[in-house]
């Protein structure tokens, strides 16, 4: 009996431990944001900056942002562009461009996040990429825990370039922001003077193989294409549409284009399936009129320009007949904006 | 629907064991029933108006082929089904208008075994028998559980209590849903068709223990069955039943004769009288000319 | 005899409590960034004392602001999931019925991506649009599941699979054509995840339905005993058998759809705990029905602890764990309690 009483009075107690704590849990005030907390020496807390960002959310983004976590590569490309990659304290698994990228503290991946992690590192700002990786529940979560999170977000590649700018704004690099837009803007009309009198090539971009994915007319990549002088055979809103392969052997493209950060493995590919029905009907495969481009033509981030100029090589050599290097490229840009940045700090 | 007027064939006398002088507790008046199928207005079976009375301790037996209207009949005993037309009354209560606990506390059914859904102990399963009784949301107490394992008790099933029912054997399964029933208290208890399963021991058993609590508790016990040799055996009153209608009401001496059950089974059959009594059936005339024996289930003894 | 007593369900419910108590504690205690356990209590204490100021911003954002609600709503789904899953079982005569078998999760989950696709915008359009497809779906089951005027085991079970069946087509319909950017979160949806905070409201809601829910059902604990033995039987028994399986129906269901809103499909939560309470504690549903609810809770905070610890700081979707851990542990008990 008195063993009886013992239990029930400890499942009791157990009882309401559990709902005091959660009851606790529900009833503390709402954590203050970062910056009021021990951040820096002589942290100066200015009144935080409203912005809107690119999925129009309206974003109270602390000044300045010291602590910065990426959770998408294009992001993460970015703000090495920009220079701004001292403040950059994690990014995810998955950002592995630049290399400098992937020595930095992980908090998981773009997809699954670890919110733990990144809260416990105490961020001025977030910053998620809504077409490119990020999930909206996740901004949504951080929000609701009171870190500021920013959206990257493009269409097009001219919406790419103009995040960049609104970022780089967003980041305190506003001046390396519209230079860098300024510079791969300048690229892109020199292309498109290039590419004035020629017709576009039709292509199919092969986003995965099994089963046929292809890209709807409203990606940035599409748009993409057309910068480089392309046209993709598949015309639909969705953005990753399953294609069927009667269409594509109906339209016969001229170019099969994949892009990959691994050429050989696509090529291998290619050879085992080149026999089978559907792909031995297409005379892009007989011809072995194949383009395979950097990955980067996937990421709404600076280096995307590479990859449109990289795919125009490959569609019309006759138009670059008299150009044969290769522009520089975005990383030199973005050593000269941080040294200039370093400058400008110094002579404060 | 044209009502026939159906010979009560007397007053119970003293032939065949049937008691005299007690109570009536169960009436049946003129009580009939139809099944209609959904939309249509001709119904699909009727239970033409029936008349019966049962008294304290007394064993009756509804007995026809199959599709004669028994468990129909026993339904509107149950209070399952409402009669069409007519009365059942359980002292004096219009059984179908009873709430179900009430009648749950008075009339115990006991069904042909029912699969479990999951493994329970024969006592817990005669527990159940007392769930009229329990208010919601309160366990069995002292008194439920004494209940239960008197019932077992009766029906010589004690030594089952703490046994799976999946365990146990067709007979014993028997014999605890039988207490279960026991378990409710009821005055009156309704069986339909118990000897289905059973192999003859078991049969007889079960008889002999439902005639030893009609007598002991006061029970009146109603069977439903088709076995023409167990009825006349052990009921007191034989309600005899055919294509929904009832034939004849009286103690089996009177109900038995050659050319209604031959009517009613569609076989070739004999009717003596035992020296007690009470009725012996017989298939006659096979090839040899001999007299088969008692027909048991269709199988021969 | 040992018929069931208010002291033996007190024993068992008080046991299943502690054992609750300590896989909380456990919870709180690991994680991508680990706690120690008397900072742990430490920081409680400070906050139960009303002094919540002095608690340290890391314990705060990562204990409270994260863990605790995440743990709060495990419980509350592992125990809502868990009490639905037996009722069915009794509901529709067959011990492989799950929470999810009548269509009402198939039912959330059409909700939530037609929601995503048409309203983005709309703060919580997830949660609730998921709940209205579990209604929607609820009462279409409802419809289908009758015969003769009342729910008939069989009929509502083929009704549910056929529901389910459908409104699976209608999802894979949905995301493969219209899949935009906004759906790609319904892949841990539909999986099954705990991982994304809620807003506190939330919590108070699927708590308050949660009681009343099981409250409801545990009402008819006494008559389901009957009728799992048999329905014709429970009906002579003086049960109201139609009544019965009407508040099971809906109380369940509802459960379901609760649940099913915030966190998606957890999957093996709602079949194995009910089986092991069974074989732990016997099939009587007054006792069957706490102690299903306080075993989800523990079976699903220790899986969701699980899935954010072993591979961290990549978490798994919780319903990942529970099918991996959920078969071989019911072959343990299997194994442990028929020889």
């Amino acid at each position: 009996m008195r063993i009886l009483f013992h239990r029930r009075f400890f499942g009791a107690s157990a009882l309401y431990a559990l709902v005091a704590i959660a009851a606790s849990a529900q009833t503390l005030p709402p954590v203050q944001s970062s910056t009021t907390q021990t951040n820096g020496a002589d942290a100066k807390s200015l009144a935080p900056l409203i912005v809107k960002d690119d999925m129009e959310r309206s974003v109270a983004v602390p000044q300045p942002v010291k602590r910065i976590i990426s959770l998408a590569p294009s992001v993460t490309e970015t703000i090495y562009a920009l220079g701004a990659q001292d403040r950059l304290v994690a990014d995810t698994d998955a950002c592995n461009y630049p290399p400098a990228a992937q020595k930095l503290p992980k908090v998981g991946g773009p997809f699954t996040p670890n919110l733990e992690v990144i809260v416990s590192l105490k961020p001025d700002l977030v910053v998620v990429a809504a077409n490119s990786g990020n999930r909206k529940e996740t901004a949504e979560a951080l929000d609701l825990l009171h870190v500021p999170t920013y959206a990257t977000n493009a269409k097009t590649v001219d919406d790419v370039l103009n995040s960049i700018v609104k970022l780089g704004d967003v980041l305190g690099v506003g001046e390396q922001g519209r230079a860098l837009s300024d510079s791969l803007r300048a690229r892109l009309q020199e292309l498109h003077r290039r590419l004035e009198n020629i017709a576009p090539t039709r292509v199919l971009f092969v986003v995965w193989q099994e089963p046929l994915i292809s890209i709807g007319q409203e990606t940035y990549i599409a748009d993409a294409l057309r910068h480089a002088g392309a046209e993709s055979v598949i015309s639909t809103k969705q953005d990753w549409p399953k294609v069927g392969w009667e269409e594509v052997v109906r339209s016969q493209p001229a170019y099969l284009v994949f892009a990959s950060a691994h050429p050989e493995e696509i090529t291998a590919m290619l050879a085992g399936v080149r026999n089978l029905p559907g792909w031995r009907d297409l005379k892009a495969v007989e011809e072995n009129k194949i383009v395979i481009v950097s990955d980067a033509i996937n990421l709404p981030a600076p280096r995307l320009v590479d990859a449109i100029e990289e795919l125009a090589r490959h569609l019309h050599p006759e138009a670059f007949a008299d150009a044969p290097h290769v522009p520089a490229s975005v990383v030199h840009l973005a050593k000269r904006a941080s040294t200039s940045a370093h400058a400008a700090e110094n002579a404060q | 629907m044209s009502t026939p007027n159906i010979p009560m064939v007397g007053t119970p006398s003293q032939s065949g064991g049937q008691p005299t002088g007690e109570p009536v507790r169960l009436s049946v008046e003129q009580a009939s029933y139809a099944y209609h199928t959904k939309g249509n207005t001709a119904p699909m079976f009727t239970l033409a108006a029936t008349s019966f009375e049962a008294r304290q301790r007394e064993i009756v037996s509804i007995l026809g082929p199959n599709a004669s209207g028994k468990s129909t009949l026993l339904k509107l005993i149950a209070g399952s089904l409402e009669p069409l037309s007519g009365r059942v009354e359980l002292e004096g209560f219009e059984i179908s208008r009873l709430n179900p606990r009430t009648r749950a506390q008075r009339i115990a059914m006991v069904h042909q075994e029912s699969p479990l859904l999951f493994p329970t102990r024969a006592g817990e399963y005669v527990l159940q028998g007392r769930h009229p009784y329990s208010r919601m949301m309160r366990f069995e107490t002292q008194n439920d559980i004494q209940i239960a394992e008197n019932a077992l008790a009766q029906v010589g099933a004690t030594h089952l209590r703490d046994r799976w029912m999946h365990e146990i054997s067709g007979g014993e399964k028997q014999r605890v849903i039988l207490a279960r029933a026991l378990a409710q208290q009821p005055i009156l208890l309704l069986l339909d068709e118990p000897t289905l399963h059973l192999d003859i021991g078991a049969q007889v058993e079960l008889l002999e223990r439902l005639r030893q609590l009609a007598l002991e508790n006061r029970y009146t016990v109603i069977v439903v069955t088709h076995e023409l040799s167990l009825a006349a055996e052990f009921a007191d009153q034989v309600v005899l039943m055919h294509n929904g209608k009832c034939l004849r009401v009286g103690t089996p001496a009177e109900v038995y004769r050659r050319d209604l059950l031959e009517q009613v089974f569609e076989a070739p059959l004999d009717v003596d009288i035992g020296p007690e009594g009470r009725p012996r059936v017989h298939i006659r005339g096979t090839k040899t000319g001999r007299p088969a024996p008692i027909l048991m289930q269709d199988k021969l003894f | 005899m040992k018929a069931l007593t208010l002291s033996r369900l007190l024993w068992i419910c008080g046991s299943l409590l502690a054992v609750l108590f300590v896989v909380v504690v456990v919870a709180l205690k690991v994680g991508a960034v680990p706690i120690s356990i008397a900072d742990l209590a430490l920081n409680l204490g400070r906050v139960i004392l009303g002094r919540a100021s002095q608690v340290p911003s890391e314990y705060r954002f990562v204990v409270f602001d994260l863990r605790l609600p995440r743990i709060f709503l495990a419980m509350l789904v592992g125990g809502a999931l868990s009490v639905s899953g037996t009722s069915f079982q009794a509901l529709l005569r067959n011990p492989l019925a799950d929470p999810y078998v009548l269509g009402v999760s198939s039912g959330g989950a059409v909700g939530a991506i037609a929601g995503l696709i048409f309203a983005p915008q709309i703060p919580l359009v997830a949660p609730l649009a998921a709940f209205l497809g579990a209604i929607a779906t609820i009462a279409a089951v409802y419809f289908l599941g009758r015969r003769k005027g009342q729910l008939d085991s069989t009929t509502l079970l083929l009704a549910g699979i056929i529901s389910a069946s459908f409104l699976s087509a209608v999802i894979s319909f949905l995301v493969t054509t219209l899949a935009g950017q906004n759906l790609r979160g319904i892949v841990f949806w539909l999986m099954g995840d705990l991982s994304t905070p809620l807003p506190d409201a939330l919590h108070w809601v699927l708590l308050a339905g949660l009681i009343v829910g099981v409250g409801a059902i545990y009402t008819t604990a006494a008559d389901l005993n009957v009728i799992t033995a048999g329905e014709r039987e429970a009906i002579h028994l003086g049960v109201d058998v139609t009544r019965v399986k009407l508040v099971v129906y809906v109380s369940a269901s509802l459960l379901t759809g609760l649940a099913v809103s915030v966190s998606g499909a957890i999957g093996y939560v709602g079949l194995l705990v009910p089986h092991a309470m069974r074989m732990l504690f016997g099939s009587d549903y007054r006792v069957l029905i706490p102690s299903s609810l306080i075993g989800g809770a523990i079976a699903l905070v220790a899986a969701d602890t699980l899935a954010r610890t072993v591979m961290k700081p990549t978490e798994l979707p919780v319903g990942a764990v529970t099918a991996i851990l959920g078969a071989p542990f019911f072959i343990y008990l299997l194994r442990r309690r028929l020889p």
